[in-house]
């Protein structure tokens, strides 16, 4: 039996009887919600955000599953599904505030076409993408987001092709909002998504997860804490990086930090003719 | 039914650090971000089969909630004691 009483300072923003998640132990992805849910407080305390107008949509896969965790109105929809689900909730009704969560393979891979399309329209969401550089909840498959060498279930002699680069591919197109930051520096998680929650359009925020069960495995850092002070060695804030800085090297290190900030008009202002 | 979840908790002066027992799954992750070692594991296991860490150096912490922020969990937080 979970423990139901509200506790924790995050208590009342859970599902107190669906904790413990079904994460493995030291899985990033709780660290993350954890930073989410504390930038969503401050923007409700401060009466910016109703949180009866909050959606959290989600696809399949452990990351997508932080969705069934939020104590909001939650959609748990097909894999690769989240972004157009959230598309439908938006224009239906446009006081909605979408927020996307998925992995790097629901995201850019499955769901890809709608993410390439979601930002150039600058359609009012935003989306939150894990990348643990597998598909993890199926056993750690080879993912788009995979680097070029590294072995998993599907590619055991190393993966022979190039990854996308989320970043730089939502930044050359119509997002207003393009951000990364990784599950050792949560307050970067809690200070862009805060940001976003704040701005209109299309928002994307990459959040780099540690995956020790799964991809951990695959590169021999199987212990959580060695996973998790294997990335942060690696991770390097700038202050508004280019996308050319958001090559993902894990022998040179990974940039975090806000890549695009625009006030492009968004596909509701547009709609509503309140822009053009 | 649960009505009083058990809860490691220990304070001096002016922080005090509470584990939620039941909820820790023994990552360790907390333990290694605290910057003065304040965390340790403890022999307590709870009904998962986990140790939970145990704040047995509270008198030095600097209440920087890093373990709280690092915990995948929601299983440690701090409280500011007035
Ligand atoms: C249409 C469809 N294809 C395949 C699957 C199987 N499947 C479930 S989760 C998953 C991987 C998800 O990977 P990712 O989005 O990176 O999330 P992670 O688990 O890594 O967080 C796959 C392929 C599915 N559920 N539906
Ligand atoms: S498989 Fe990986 S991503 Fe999924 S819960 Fe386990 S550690 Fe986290
Ligand atoms: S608040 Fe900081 S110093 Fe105190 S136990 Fe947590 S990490 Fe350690
Ligand atoms: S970080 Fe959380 S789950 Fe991990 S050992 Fe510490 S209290 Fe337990
Ligand atoms: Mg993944």
């Amino acid at each position: 039996m979970a423990v139901t009483r509200q506790i924790h300072p995050l208590d009342k923003h859970l599902r107190l009887e669906r904790i413990p998640t079904l994460y493995c132990p030291g899985c990033g992805l709780g660290i993350a919600l954890g930073a989410l849910l504390r930038a969503l407080d401050k923007r409700i305390s401060e009466g910016a955000i109703n949180p009866d107008k909050v959606l959290w949509v989600g696809g399949i896969g452990c990351s997508s599953r932080m969705v069934f965790y939020v104590n909001y109105d939650a959609a748990h929809v097909i894999h690769g599904r989240a972004i157009p689900f959230a598309l439908g909730a938006v224009l239906a009704n446009p006081d909605l505030l979408a927020i996307v969560t998925g992995g790097d393979g629901d995201i850019a891979g499955i769901g890809g076409n709608h993410l390439i399309h979601a930002a150039r329209r600058n359609i009012d969401m935003i989306v939150l993408m894990f990348t643990n550089f597998v598909y993890a909840m199926t056993g750690g498959q080879v993912a788009p987001t995979t680097p070029r060498g590294v072995s998993t279930t599907t590619t055991p002699r190393g993966n022979p092709e190039y990854p996308v680069n989320a970043v730089k591919l939502v930044g050359s197109l119509n997002a207003n909002y393009v951000a990364r930051a990784s599950v050792t520096t949560p307050h970067y998680i809690e200070q862009f998504f805060y940001k976003a929650l704040g701005m209109r359009g299309f928002r994307f925020i990459e959040v780099v997860s540690t995956c020790p069960e799964i991809y951990g495995r695959h590169i021999g850092l199987r212990d959580p804490v060695e996973m998790y002070s294997e990335l942060r060695k690696r991770i390097k804030y700038k202050h508004k990086p280019s996308l050319e800085e958001a090559e993902i090297d894990w022998e040179r290190g990974i940039v975090i930090g806000e890549f695009v900030e625009r006030s492009n008009p968004s596909l509701i202002e547009i709609l509503k003719g309140v822009r053009s | 039914m649960e009505a009083q979840p058990s809860l490691l908790s220990r304070t001096t002066g002016k922080y005090r650090v509470s584990v939620v027992i039941d909820r820790c799954k023994e990552c360790g992750i907390c333990i290694f971000v605290c910057p003065i070692k304040v965390l340790v594991k403890s022999s307590v296991l709870n009904k998962y089969g986990y140790h939970p860490p145990d704040p047995v150096n509270i008198d030095k912490c600097i209440g920087c909630r890093l373990c709280e922020y690092n915990c995948p969990d929601f299983a440690i937080y701090v409280e500011k004691v007035v």
